[in-house]
Formats: C-alpha cells, sequence, structure tokens
C-alpha cells in the first residue's frame, strides 16, 4: 500500500533526525526505511502504530512531538502543538479551513502528513501577526471589508489570500475570485473577501 | 439610491458601520471555537454509522477493532449507556429527533449512529471504527416523494396546533378569473453545510459536566442534556463563544451531545467527538425536499382574484417536522380569496429540521415563480403586478401592516439594475453566443421575538459589560449588542465588553428566526435604562462627574439584571429558562389582529446561459430590504450580501442528491453538495431602504438573518425563464435542464 511505503519512508527521516548517535545510523545511510526499523528491535515486526518522533518547525519555533505516523500536518497543529488557527472544515481537502503555508507555498494541512513537513517551514495563522502585534496587511484588510462572518473559514481564507498577494495574482478581480475559489465560505462574504484581497495587494506593491 | 459600499456611509435610522466586535481574535486564529478548546488527555469518538436506511443490526463483528491497540471501548447498542427520552423539538421537547441512538437493533434511517469507538487518539478511533464490521437484515426503505410506499398525511390531521390558512372561495375566484396559472414546483434537500464540523467535547469534574459544542441555543442544550442524563440543569455548563456557522444546524440539540457525555461519565475522562462531514449530512438536520402546487387568478388589469397553495414537505417516520409556508405567503399579496393546505410525506431519512428561512425559501420560491408566470400571462410587467397587488393590511385577517417598504424595494432595486432597459419577450436580450435574461422577485421574512434576559453592569470609570447567552453565528450579534448597550447607556462604543455564547449567563434567544437583535436587545435597553435612571437619567461623559455619582450612591458598580418579553409573550419567560423554543418564541406582538410585521425586500438578477453549453452564469445580482432599524449598516450589508449568494445556490448548485433505492445521500461531502464559491459571484449590489418601525418593539428592529436568501432561486428561474422561453420548475437549475 502507498500509505505503508510513504510512512516507512518517513518514518526513517524521523529516526535519523531523533536518534543520530544510536548504532543504527551508519545502517540506514544505505539501507531503506524498513532496515532501520528493523535494526531497532531485531526480529520483530515493527509497529506500525508506535509513535514516530517528529520536529515539526512552525512559525519559527520547532515543536518536537511524538505522533502516530498517520497523524495529518492539521492535526498535528490543532491536537498536539496546540495552535488550533488552522481549521477543520471537511478533512478531505474540500474546503480550504485548513490552509498553511509550507516553505512559503499555500497547502491543505489535513491532505500533508506531519511527517512530509518535517524539515520544512509551516507558517499558520498564528504566524502571520508581527511580534510587536501588527497585524499583516490581509489580516487588516479582512477586518476593514468585513471579509468574514462566522470567521471559521477565515484563517485558510487569509492564508489563501497572503499566497495570492505574494505570487502576484491579485491583478484583477477575476484573477482573485479564481485563486479563491478553493477556499469554501458558506457564510458567503466572497465579494468582501474580494475587496480585501486588493486592499492587501495595493498595500504591497505600494510598499514594494 | 446607491449600492452600499462595504463600509457603509451613516444612513436614516442606521446605526454606526463599526468593524465586529471580535474582528481581530478572528482574523488572527486566536478566536476558540468548540473544538479548539485544550482539554486534558482526551478519549477520541468516531461513529460508526449505518450503512442501510431501513431494517436491524443483526450483529457486529469486533474482534478486529477491539484488538488495535489504544482502543478503548466499541459501544453499540448491546452496551451503551442508557439515555433518558426527550421529547422532539417540534413536540414541546428539545432534539433533533426522537430517535434515541444505541438503545435498540432497530435501523430507521441511513447512517444512524449504531456504534461509537473511543480510543487513545484520534487515528485510532477512526482505524478501529473502519475496522468494525455490521451484519445487517435490511429491509426496502422509502426514500423520498416518488417511492412506493410513501405515505401522505394532511399536517392538520398530526399537528393540533396547525390550521391551514384561508379566506373566501378559493373556486369561485378561479372562475372570476380572466387569467389563472396552475402549475407545481419542487425545491430539493439542502444541507447547511457551515464549514465549521459538528463536534461535542464533554468534560466532567465530579457531578459537574462541561459541554463544548457549537450550539444556536446554549440554554436548550444544556437543559436538554441534562434531562437525557437525568442531572439538575444547573450541574450542566455549555460554553461556545464562537460558532463557526450554523444556518439551522445546530438549533436543535441532537442526540450525540449526551451520548458523548455519558461516555465521558463512564469512562471517567473528557471524550472528544469531531463528527466527519459526511456523516454530519445522517446525524443532524437538512431542508427538507417540498412540492408545490400553486393555483393564481386575475383580473385582466392584473388584480389577484384567487391564491391557492398546497405544499408537500418530506418528513421521516419517527417525527413530524413541517415548516407550513403558508402561513407566511398566504400574507403576501392582496388577494380575496386564499387556500393552502400543507401535507407531510413520511420516508425512512433522518428527520428534517430548520435552515436559513425554512418556511419562506421553498415556499415563496413558488410563489414568485407563478406570479411571474402569471405577469407573462397577462403580458405584464412584473413589477407591475406586484405593485397592483401590495397590501397594506392582512389579506387574512385584515391586521394592518406595521410598515411595509415592499414598492419602495422594488423601485430602488430597479432603478439601480436599469430595469426599465429590459425587452420582456424571452430570449430577445442576446449577447453573442449568450443569452441574457433578467428576472426579479419579492424577498420576505417575518418579523419573530422571543422573551430575553441581560445583564448589564456599568464600572466607575465608564466601561461595561453584557452578558446574554445570545450567540453569534457570524450574524454580527457582538457587534451590534454591544453598541446597543453603548447606546442605551449613552457611553462610547469600545467601552463595552461582550459575552455571549455560554449558558452560564442570562438566558437569551436561539440563534433562529433572526430574532436574536430584537429580542436581546430589548432585554439590554431595559437593564440600560435602569442604570440610567439610579444615575438620574444620564450617564456622564466626564470621568469625574461619573466616579463622584458612583461615590455618592457608595458604589464601585451599577449592575442591572433584566428580563424581557415581547407583548403577549410573558409566559415565554419560565420556557427560556428551561430553554424551550416552543412556548416562549416567536411571539408576533398582542392586540387582536396581531399586527402583521414583517422585512421585505426585492431581488434583480441577471443570468448569462451559454446558447451551446448551457452553461448558467448570474453576472450582477441586486437586492434592496427594508427590515426597520439597521444596528450596524457593516454587518447588516454581509448578511444581505450572504444571503443572496445563499439564494444564487439555492438556485443553481444546492442539492443533496437521494440513491432512491437505498434512501442513502450520495454527495454527502462538500465538494459534491455543490456550495457557490468565489469565482461563482462575480457582482452584488445590496441597497438598504431605510425604514422607520415604531410598533414592531421598543428597538424597531425587524431582524435580517433570514431575508434575503427568499426570493433569489425564484428571480433566478424567472430570468432562466425570461433568457431561454423555458421555465424550469423544479430546482436546482442546471445545465442539464436546459438542454
Amino acid at each position: 500500500m502507498g500509505g505503508d511505503t510513504k510512512a516507512t519512508g518517513v518514518s526513517r527521516r524521523g529516526f535519523l533526525a531523533s536518534s543520530a548517535s544510536t548504532a543504527a545510523v551508519p545502517l540506514a545511510a544505505g539501507v531503506l526505511g524498513a532496515g532501520a526499523a528493523s535494526a531497532q528491535a531485531p526480529g520483530r515486526a515493527p509497529d506500525p502504530r508506535a509513535p514516530v518522533d517528529m520536529v515539526l518547525k512552525v512559525n519559527g519555533t520547532d515543536y518536537r512531538l511524538p505522533l502516530d505516523i498517520r497523524t495529518t500536518l492539521l492535526d498535528a497543529l490543532r491536537e498536539h502543538a496546540g495552535l488550533t488557527g488552522a481549521k477543520k472544515g471537511c478533512d478531505q481537502g474540500q474546503c480550504g479551513a485548513c490552509t498553511v503555508h509550507l516553505d512559503g507555498q499555500p497547502v491543505l494541512s489535513c491532505l500533508t502528513l506531519a511527517v512530509m513537513a518535517q524539515g520544512k517551514a509551516v507558517t499558520s495563522i498564528e504566524g502571520l501577526e508581527g511580534r510587536d502585534g501588527t497585524l499583516h496587511p490581509v489580516q487588516q484588510a479582512f477586518i476593514d471589508n468585513d471579509a468574514f462572518q462566522c470567521g471559521y473559514c477565515t484563517p485558510g481564507q487569509i492564508m489563501s489570500a497572503a499566497a495570492c498577494v505574494e505570487q502576484g495574482r491579485a491583478g484583477d478581480e477575476a484573477a482573485i475570485r479564481e485563486f479563491m475559489s478553493g477556499n469554501l465560505c458558506r457564510c458567503a462574504a466572497y465579494p468582501n473577501i474580494v475587496a480585501a484581497v486588493k486592499q492587501a495587494a495595493v498595500v504591497k506593491t505600494g510598499r514594494a | 439610491m446607491q449600492p452600499v459600499p462595504p463600509v457603509p456611509p451613516p444612513m436614516e435610522n442606521m446605526g454606526k458601520p463599526d468593524p465586529r466586535y471580535e474582528a481581530r481574535s478572528k482574523v488572527t486564529g486566536r478566536a476558540r471555537y468548540a473544538a479548539d478548546e485544550p482539554v486534558s488527555n482526551p478519549a477520541w469518538a468516531f461513529l460508526v454509522t449505518s450503512a442501510i436506511a431501513k431494517g436491524k443490526v443483526r450483529r457486529f463483528l469486533a474482534d478486529e477493532a477491539k484488538g488495535i491497540p489504544g482502543v478503548l471501548a466499541i459501544i453499540t447498542h448491546e452496551n451503551a449507556p442508557k439515555r433518558e427520552k426527550v421529547a422532539f423539538f417540534g413536540d414541546g421537547g428539545y432534539v433533533s429527533t426522537s430517535l434515541v441512538p444505541l438503545q435498540g437493533p432497530d435501523i430507521h434511517h441511513a447512517g444512524q449512529i449504531i456504534g461509537v469507538v473511543l480510543a487513545d487518539s484520534y487515528e485510532t478511533a477512526r482505524e478501529a471504527a473502519h475496522r468494525l464490521r455490521v451484519e445487517y437484515e435490511v429491509a426496502e426503505p422509502v426514500a423520498g416523494f416518488r417511492s412506493p410506499g410513501a405515505q401522505t398525511v394532511e399536517l392538520a390531521a398530526v399537528k393540533k396546533s396547525h390550521k391551514d390558512v384561508g379566506v373566501g372561495d378559493i373556486d369561485k375566484g378561479l372562475a372570476d378569473a380572466a387569467v389563472t396559472v396552475d402549475a407545481e414546483y419542487f425545491t430539493p434537500t439542502q444541507h447547511h453545510n457551515p464549514i465549521e464540523l459538528f463536534s461535542t467535547t464533554a468534560v466532567w469534574n465530579g457531578d459537574e459536566l462541561t459541554i463544548y459544542e457549537p450550539s444556536q441555543f446554549v440554554y436548550s442544550l444544556k437543559n436538554c442534556v441534562a434531562r437525557q442524563l437525568a442531572l439538575p440543569p444547573e450541574k450542566v455548563h455549555v460554553i461556545n463563544p464562537y460558532v463557526g456557522g450554523a444556518f439551522g444546524s445546530k438549533g436543535a440539540p441532537t442526540q450525540r451531545t449526551a451520548l458523548v457525555a455519558a461516555l465521558a461519565r463512564q469512562f471517567n475522562r473528557p471524550v472528544k467527538l469531531v463528527v466527519a462531514r459526511d456523516q454530519g449530512f445522517f446525524i443532524t438536520t437538512y431542508r427538507a425536499e417540498t412540492r408545490h402546487r400553486v393555483r393564481l387568478g386575475a383580473t385582466p388589469d392584473g388584480k389577484l382574484t384567487a391564491y391557492g397553495h398546497e405544499g408537500w414537505e418530506l418528513t421521516s417516520m419517527v417525527d413530524n417536522y413541517d415548516v407550513a409556508g403558508t402561513e407566511n405567503t398566504a400574507e403576501m399579496y392582496a388577494s380575496p380569496n386564499v387556500w393552502t393546505k400543507v401535507n407531510l410525506v413520511k420516508a425512512d431519512r433522518n428527520t428534517p429540521g430548520f435552515m436559513r428561512s425554512p418556511p419562506e425559501v421553498p415556499y415563496m420560491y413558488a410563489l414568485e415563480c407563478a406570479m411571474d408566470e402569471l405577469a407573462v400571462a397577462l403580458n405584464m410587467d412584473p413589477v407591475e403586478l406586484r405593485r397592483i397587488n401590495d397590501t397594506m393590511k392582512s389579506p387574512i385577517n385584515g391586521a394592518a401592516y406595521t410598515s411595509r417598504s415592499l414598492m419602495k424595494c422594488y423601485d430602488e432595486a430597479a432603478a439601480q439594475f436599469g430595469w426599465s432597459r429590459r425587452d420582456p419577450r424571452p430570449g430577445s436580450m442576446r449577447d453573442g453566443e449568450w443569452l441574457v435574461g433578467w428576472g426579479c422577485a419579492t424577498a420576505t421574512y417575518p418579523t419573530n421575538m422571543m422573551p430575553s434576559a441581560a445583564r448589564v453592569r456599568l464600572g466607575g470609570d465608564g466601561s461595561a459589560r453584557v452578558q446574554v447567552a445570545a450567540h453569534d453565528v457570524g450574524t454580527g450579534a457582538y457587534t451590534v449588542i454591544g453598541q446597543a448597550t453603548a447606546e442605551f447607556l449613552g457611553i462610547p462604543a469600545d467601552k463595552v465588553v461582550v459575552e455571549l455564547g455560554d449558558s452560564r449567563l442570562p438566558p437569551g434567544p436561539v440563534a433562529g428566526g433572526s430574532m436574536t437583535t430584537a429580542s436581546a436587545c430589548s432585554a439590554v435597553k431595559v437593564a440600560c435604562d435602569r442604570i440610567r435612571e439610579r444615575l438620574g437619567g444620564s450617564v456622564p461623559a466626564d470621568p469625574k462627574a461619573l466616579a463622584g455619582m458612583f461615590e455618592k450612591l457608595k458604589v464601585g458598580s451599577l449592575e442591572e439584571y433584566a428580563e424581557w418579553a415581547p407583548p403577549g409573550g410573558e409566559k415565554g419567560l419560565a420556557a427560556l429558562h428551561e430553554g424551550r423554543m416552543g412556548g416562549g418564541s416567536a411571539e408576533r406582538g398582542g392586540g387582536t389582529p396581531k399586527p402583521a410585521m414583517f422585512a421585505f425586500g426585492a431581488e434583480f438578477v441577471e443570468v448569462r446561459i451559454h446558447s451551446r453549453t448551457k452553461e448558467i452564469r448570474v453576472p450582477r445580482i441586486t437586492g434592496a430590504f427594508a427590515g426597520g432599524r439597521i444596528l450596524n449598516p457593516r454587518t447588516a450589508r454581509s448578511q444581505y450580501l450572504g444571503g443572496m449568494i445563499w439564494g444564487i445556490g439555492s438556485a443553481l448548485h444546492e442539492a443533496t442528491e437521494i440513491d432512491e433505492k437505498r434512501a442513502r445521500y450520495v454527495n454527502a461531502n462538500i465538494a459534491e453538495y455543490l456550495i457557490p464559491v468565489n469565482a461563482d459571484v462575480p457582482l452584488v449590489e445590496i441597497i438598504m431602504v431605510p425604514e422607520v418601525d415604531t410598533q414592531v418593539n421598543p428597538i424597531g428592529v425587524k431582524g435580517i438573518g433570514e431575508l434575503s436568501n427568499v426570493g433569489t432561486a425564484a428571480a433566478i428561474a424567472n430570468a432562466v425563464y425570461h433568457a431561454t422561453g423555458k421555465r424550469i420548475r423544479d430546482l436546482p437549475i442546471r445545465p442539464e435542464s436546459l438542454v
């Protein structure tokens, strides 16, 4: 199964990150994950459900978390790192509420396994605000344009909007609407979201 | 009148367009929704739901699931904790369905809860739920209207309080008519699909239970669960300061909460359940499908002589849920002869429930399409047909409208839209490969109120705190309750702290029926008036003067708890503390006959339909609305905006598809259950028509959250007719409807 292959491959990476001084290191350098795991417990099948030590770099801080290999990045953030800004709206990549940035690119954290995010910079909504409390231009624009109602999809909308502006995709309203259409808003604040992205884009180009 | 920009300038009888009270917490991710609440070492619950719609669970094969490390328990009807039965809310009780899960092997609908897996982690609970094997005894279900064996009952026969409204003689009215319309319409099953998933976290501390759950009515949830678990209500505490969208789906408590709470007690550990999106379609409620037969008769100059409306609504086998929208549509236009009848059709489905404008959306769709058909038959402009039949008193009992700005809305929206440039001939407004159609329809929503309490405290420093167990489901309740407190006390709005969404606060209204502002702010006004009285009539703006007054009164702060009920609704105050929707809700003021209290609007849409592919777009939509006093035009505009986009979804996208053979929802996810996305919504223009109504309630507020999604689908269907000459009477209208 694909999932199993992925899981073993990445557990090797987690193994390397957490136990660099053990005897398994020379083995692991040339052998696949299964070999590394079996070196851990000779003669016994590895427990696929055993927690794997992972290190996630979120908003500039390292989180060392022992996680079930099946844990999504979204659940790792919400249930293990205490960062509940990213929201679960479908858990299957349909709504966009869980959008975070991985090395600057917007990704659906519910479709990203936590192990896949290791070694990359994760930015969540909590990391957008400046340390002095200054809001990111997109956050301010969402307030100014009443670009949300219930606020549940908002962290995902803002992360997508920030990427939209950052990637220069906010040229006109049609382009913004297209870019932002992966983020569902059931309150339907869409026209205000477009207005907010436009405002933030002006702020950015004004600065540039 | 110009469309309102996102930050509206001050307008007549409207408050300040302050940004949302909770805006900063929502854009920074700090707003804590129910499932965000951190709890210590929770056991994770994952539901096991029925694969069949009717029959029995013969047995569970649980060995494999039980053997997974970390699984704490597999709960089925064989070992589930007992809960007391509480009546269906429609019968004066609480719950969204009277069907108590895990009390026996019988299956009454697809997706019924038949098991719960408890495990140390979410991943393990989910795996075990998928590995639990179930053997069923399968029976043939009734899926819907068309199923063999579907049983129709007259609503009046099964619901004592229902009376089919009418006046005059429909047969005579039709016989007298020069022009008649007789047509049938259909609206599909729709699911609310708020983006926030349904969830429940239950934590016990001794004999006290705390529940974190998205709710539109925390007092109802508290009292319901207390009864189900045989606890004194004061032992149950519901905390839910933010709701991630609701639209009716989080109104009546579902059966899951008491089950989760009982398991938390049994296992002596917090239990957290986040219901998967697909399971949410089955374990909560939905807007039921409806059928309509509408008959209209009119004189050659367009005066209605007859309006007949028969509705059929789907409900479950176990509960009789109804919306009976004819009560409102019968009030809509002046007709001397009105006849209505509502029927229920029983099916093997989960019990339906409130969804944004529950009666008005389907029933006004049918009426407003029929009005357009009548205008075509009369060769008359559809706006003029509404004008000719506008009325300032109820056609049923003669009660006067407290205010009715319907035609003002039509005129303002028509002017902005450019309606006078419309060529009425179908198919006449082509633009290259695109067929262009313009249509319009009426929006209406009754002014509902229920009793509310509130507590207001004014501090010696001039700051205030207002507390009410009302709910902000995205409506702007935090903002307008704060603004109202500031206004009634005469202090700046930024000096007010607002607390909502907690069952330990004074009881407030359900976030339903568009009645939070009118009800909660009326109670806030009573409390604020009393505080001002104690200060001799006003709160002095000068801090020193205020401090002096407090010194003289020998107090550090002034606090008032107040209860308010709409005239004639005083008996509902006791029901309010019990969190009951019946008894105290939706009172419409006193007097005989009770005054007719409604908000109105008019909506105009342009559709463009590709002549070859039949792709349907809505490039622009204009709505004008009058809803009495508007406390905050910024949040009000957003409500109208969202509502009209809901209307676009209702017309063109939304439908829960049902497997007719298995009575199962086949698109139970938010990708295949289509809702509008940003690219579907180019231009929405909102016009707010100022309206002063001194009779509806002490603050002149009608309630607007459910106004603007009424009529939109009809306006779009009427525009589709204008574009193509095809009258599509079944929703949603998709390209295949036009091929």
